[in-house]
Parts: C-alpha cells; structure tokens; sequence
C-alpha cells in the first residue's frame, strides 16, 4: 500500500497562482486562469491566489468565499439586520428583511464591476498559525490541522520558505485512494 | 479610603468579574457617578402601613435618600435616592401561575439586594422567575439614573441611566441606556442603548431600534461623565421642587383629594391639578396644573404637567406626559417622554399603547387615533405613520413585518392581549376599579392612605461615613 507522503501531494508554488499585493482582484482572477491552463487538466482546479510581497513571503490567500464575501453589500441597514438575530428572531425572516434591501439595491453585475478593482489586501485572509505544515510532517499531522481548522489548504513550509500549497482535495484523494487499496467493497457495507 | 470608598470598589469588581466575557468595565462608568459625600447627606425613609408585612435589614449599606416598602434585606451595597417599593411581592399562601405550573408560596417573597450599587432605581413588582418565587433578588449589579428593575431578578449586570428590565430574569448582561427589555429570560447580552424589545419565546417578538444620533439629544452617557441631554435636564430642572417635601417632617396637602384615592407625602403636587377618585399618584411624582380622571395614576418619577388625562390612565415609571390630552385607558409605557407645546398640543386618543421608552416630542399639533400602538421617536405626524400601527390591524398579524426600524414576528393577537392583560392587571392592583359601595376593588390607591413614615440616617463622621449601621425592622 502507498504511503503518502505531503510533498508528493502538494502543489509546488511555482505551480501555484500568485500576485504581487497591490493587484487587483481581476488580475487575481486572470493569475488563477493563467495558472490553471498550465496546470495539469486532469487534476483538481486551483481554488485560491496566493497574495505575495516584494521578497516572495506569502501576505495571504484569495479564496472564493473571499470573493463571494466582498460582493456582500455592507451598510448600516444590513449591518442591522445581522444584530437583530441576536435578539431572537428567525432566520426566515431576517433573510426576507435582507432580500427586501437587496432589491432595492444595485444589479449584480454592478457590484461585480466595482469588486473586481478591489486591491487583493483588502479581501486576502493572513494565514493563522495553525495554516502551516512542515513539508516533512506526517500526512496524518496536516488531515488534523485541516479537520481542526476547517481549511481548505495548509502552507507547506521547510524552515521560513513556503514550497507548496497541500490543498484539502488532493489529502481527500489520498485517503480515499488508500480506502481503495484496503479492499474496502463499499457497495457490499451499504 | 473609608469603608464606603472601599465597598464601592468591590461591587465594581464583583459586577466587571460578572461581565469580563462581554469585555465591559463599569469602572470608568460609576466611578463618579455615586456622589460619595452625598451619600451622609440624605436619609434614608421606610414605610409603615397595615397592608403590607415589613421586614427590613441593612447591614454594610449606604442608602442615602432611599425609600423602602414591605420586605426587603440590603447587604454590602449602596443605594442612592432609590424606590424600593415591595407592595406587590407574593404572600405565604398565594399559588404562582407559571405556563402550567401553579407554584405555591411558602413564604412571603423578599427583595433582596446583595453587592450592588444603585442610583435613583425603582425597583417594584414582584419575581416572575418561577426558580425563585420567593427571592426577588438583585446581586452584583449596578444601576444608573432612572433605571427600573421591574419584576426582574437580576444578577451581573450593568444597567444605563433610564434602561429598564421587565418581567426578566436577568444575567451577566449591559443594558444599554434608555433600552428597554422584556423577554422571559436573558443572559450574557449586551444591549445596545436605545433598544425597545418585547420578546415572548414562541408567540411574539417586537425590536424597535432607535436612530442613536437622535436619541444623544434625548438622552446620552459616556465614560467619565454624568447623563446628559434633554431627559437629564428635564428632570434636574425640576429637582428643588422635591428638595422642599423631602426636607419637611409634616407635610400637609392643600389638595382636594377624594376619599378613595392616594397622594403620596413625597409627591410634587403643583397648582391647579385635580385628582379623581381612585387615583394613584406615588412617591417622587411630580404633578402641574393636570387634571387627573378616575382610575389614572402616576408612577413613581413620572411627570404630567399641563395635561388632562380622562381616566383609567396608567403612566408607568418614570413617564412624562407634557402639554398632551390623554383619552381614557390610555397606557404610557415606563420612561416615556411625550410632550407637545402650549400652543401645538398633543392629543392621545381612547385605547391607545404608548410602548415603554416612546419619546414623541413635537412642536405642530398631533392628534393620535384612538386604538393605535405607538414607538419609537416621533417629531411629527410622517414618523407617527412609520411608528404606529393600529391595535386592530396588528391583531391580524401572524407572521411577520417591519416598518422603519421596527420588527415583529408572531402572533400580533397574542401581542395585543398580552398588553391589554396587563394595562388591566395595573389598573386592578392600582386600585382603580374600587368600589366603595362593596369595598371591592381595592388597590393602592385607597391602601397607600394608611401609610406612615419612619428615617433613618447613615454614620455622619469617621470611619463608616455614609454607611448606615447594621439594621433590622420588623413588626
């Protein structure tokens, strides 16, 4: 049976799609389409840019729900509606009072217009302590990180220097891969 | 530092330990705010009277300028011209009615304030925690001007000048200036200042916010400095007039008061007021050239100046009915600032539910319809719209709707009833359905006639200045 081993199923970084800070979040998106063209098309596409510095230090991630995140309007009245769930209302309705106030608002496409010149700080997450892995960890070290965290990727990192990305896809792969190998019959348990 | 400096720093300790997870200092808050010399300078006064059992205990407590009824045990806490008003706690032998239980009393239920520091707080109605039917406690609190603890055991929490806890039980919460809340049950909330909210779990939901740069004017509270604006300034403008009943022993009423109605001794009552039977006007009211109809009554620190209210009115603590015309079973919720002009009066029609905490203040005349619930902030007659609804089409509601920036979902009969019940509920313990013929009917109003008044004063000097001496009064 294979043992897996994270530098074999990380994404090396120069594989990966980056930008330098100060871009902007379409320039984020034509990275990422850069990078997937010259990614291998069978594999997984790539979810996330990674934001760099001047001297190539990762400053932080662009992930979808970063995206997702900043088409959501934000004002005093929304703002509001969020508050009052606190004080025991449904989420039924505080969605309807949410869906009132939209179509009031502006067309999405309008609000993806101005979002895409949004500068990639402004949407990026820093990665937090628990993001980074050791290149030479073991796999079951970096399966509890992402299931402690919730991420959907680590750093991998040999001392300060940032070699790839080991993204949720490729450890689920991996593992169901193995699942395979045991000679689990699947059908036959359900 | 004297003993009361340093049972001061206690309870600001006990009550920050309280509120640490809601990262809430009460410090920079009080710290100025209970005047400490004043604290020798007022006596404090406890009320005899046939009607109600008295057993009252103070040990390690300042009470300067406090008034107490019925049963009630104080312990290492400060009170600071406050109404302590135990007229309606349960007695050994009543059935509490809680959902589907019927709870039995076994003794009569006490207030109980332990480790809090309270200034010019009423605190009135009874326990409607079915955990502690007999306990009517207040523990680890502070409270600031013109807050009312009602019906609410509390423990942990601060509460902003004119915030007001209802029918709640109450813990380890910041309730936010001139917020009022009534929901059951609430713990480790921080309530934003300006927040009405009326929360039965399963039936109703009603959450008025209101536009917080509006309401500085009204009333405004920062760190370091004492309440301001104009509820602050309506109330200090007027408080030589209490100075004289409060420094008099004797003081007699030139006021024609019917037989079977109640003016307490520590009431303003100014020229030309009438007063009708079976009305109720409590201690620290302030009453000017009003008419008061049969059945109305005037809660402590309310203010009805230049108005007429026709009869079976409940103005609830601490509300203020200026230059208005009142119908008759007209309900004005607790610290309610409505005030019209000489000359742009405002005029309220029958039926009408004034919400707690409703400022209308307007200077074109306004006429509300009779049958309307009112909230909110109201200048004229575009905001009454956003802010009222009529009793009748809310009772249709059974879903949901906002208007401005207020929200309801449930049942609006269940709403409506639920006020109703207790405009009612008042009325009754207020006395004013008594009827003289039968003696049936009696309330406050005609058991507030047989009550007599007793001081008692704090160490003027020393160690102890301020505190009272371990005391304990009973039948």
């Amino acid at each position: 049976m294979e043992k897996y081993l994270i530098k074999d199923l990380m994404v090396p970084i120069s594989e990966y799609a980056t930008v330098s800070e100060g871009a902007t979040l379409f320039e984020a998106y034509l990275a990422l389409e850069k990078a997937q063209e010259e990614y291998d098309h069978n594999k997984y596409r790539h979810r996330a840019v990674l934001v760099l510095d001047k001297n190539r230090r990762v400053l932080g991630k662009v992930g979808q729900l970063d995206v997702l995140r900043a088409l959501e309007p934000k004002n005093e009245q929304i703002d509001l509606f969020e508050d009052i769930r606190k004080y025991g209302f449904s989420d039924q309705f505080t969605m309807s009072l949410r869906e009132q106030h939209l179509m009031q608002g502006e067309p999405l496409t309008e609000i993806c217009k101005k979002t895409a010149q949004t500068k990639v700080e402004e949407l990026m997450s820093a990665p937090t302590e628990g993001e980074y892995v050791d290149v030479d960890a073991s796999l079951e070290t970096a399966i509890h990180q992402l299931v402690r965290g919730s991420h959907m990727s680590l750093l991998v990192t040999r001392k300060k220097e940032i070699l790839g990305i080991l993204r949720l896809t490729d450890v689920f792969a991996a593992i169901f891969h193995t699942m395979k190998e045991c000679g689990i019959d699947i059908e036959k348990d359900t | 530092m004297n003993a009361l400096e340093k049972l001061f720093i206690r309870i600001v300790q006990r009550v920050n330990i309280n509120l640490r997870e809601l990262e809430f200092d009460a410090k920079p808050y009080v710290w100025d705010l209970i005047p400490k010399r004043q604290m020798t300078k007022f006596y404090a006064f406890y009320c005899i009277s046939p009607d109600h059992p008295l057993n009252l205990q103070f040990k390690n407590t300042g009470l300067a300028g406090s008034y107490f009824l019925g049963q009630c045990r104080v312990s290492n806490s400060l009170l600071y011209k406050c109404d302590i008003r135990g007229d309606e706690l349960k007695r050994e032998g009543d059935k509490f009615r809680f959902k589907n239980f019927t709870i039995p009393i076994s003794k009569n239920e006490e207030i109980l304030i332990d480790d809090s520091a309270l200034v010019k707080t009423l605190i009135h109605n009874y326990s409607h925690d079915p955990e502690s039917p007999e306990r009517f406690f207040i523990q680890d609190t502070i409270s600031t001007h013109y807050a009312n603890i009602h019906g609410s055991p509390t423990s942990g929490c601060f509460l902003g000048p004119f915030a007001t806890v209802d029918l709640t039980t109450v813990q380890d919460c910041v309730i936010g200036t001139f917020s009022y809340v009534q929901a059951g049950e609430i713990s480790h909330l921080k309530i934003d200042p300006g927040t009405v909210w009326v929360r039965s779990p399963g039936a109703f939901n009603f959450l008025y916010r209101y536009p917080l740069e509006k309401l500085k004017d009204y009333i405004y509270f920062e760190a370091g400095q004492p309440p301001k604006g104009i509820l602050m300034d309506f109330v200090e403008s007027r408080k030589e007039d209490f100075q004289r009943v409060f420094d008099v022993v004797n003081i007699e009423s030139t006021f024609d008061v019917p037989s079977t109605a109640s003016l307490d001794r520590y009431a303003v009552v100014k020229p030309s007021t009438r007063i009708g039977e079976n009305v109720l006007v409590s201690q620290r009211a302030y009453i000017e050239n009003s008419y008061l109809g049969k059945g109305a009554n005037a809660q402590e620190n309310c203010f009805i100046i230049n108005s007429r209210l026709e009869g079976n009115n409940v103005t609830a603590h601490g509300a203020k009915i200026i230059e208005a015309t009142v119908g008759e079973n007209v309900f004005v919720g607790f610290n309610s600032f409505l005030r019209g002009q000489p000359e742009s009066r405002l005029t309220i029609g029958n039926v009408c539910i004034i919400m707690p905490h409703t400022i209308i203040d307007i200077t074109e005349p306004l006429a509300i319809p009779q049958g309307q619930i009112v909230w909110g902030l109201i200048k004229n007659k575009k905001d009454l719209e956003t802010n009222s609804i009529s009793i009748h089409e809310l009772s249709k509601i059974n879903t949901r709707f906002s208007k401005g920036t207020m929200f309801f979902e449930g049942n609006g009969s269940s709403f409506v009833s639920a006020f109703q019940g207790r405009i009612h509920h008042i009325l009754e313990a207020n006395g004013a359905y008594f009827n003289p013929s039968d003696n049936s009917g009696l309330g406050h109003a005609q058991k507030n006639q047989k009550m007599s008044f007793n001081t008692i004063q704090p160490y003027p000097r020393g160690e102890n200045e301020g505190l009272f001496p371990t005391i304990s009064i009973q039948l």
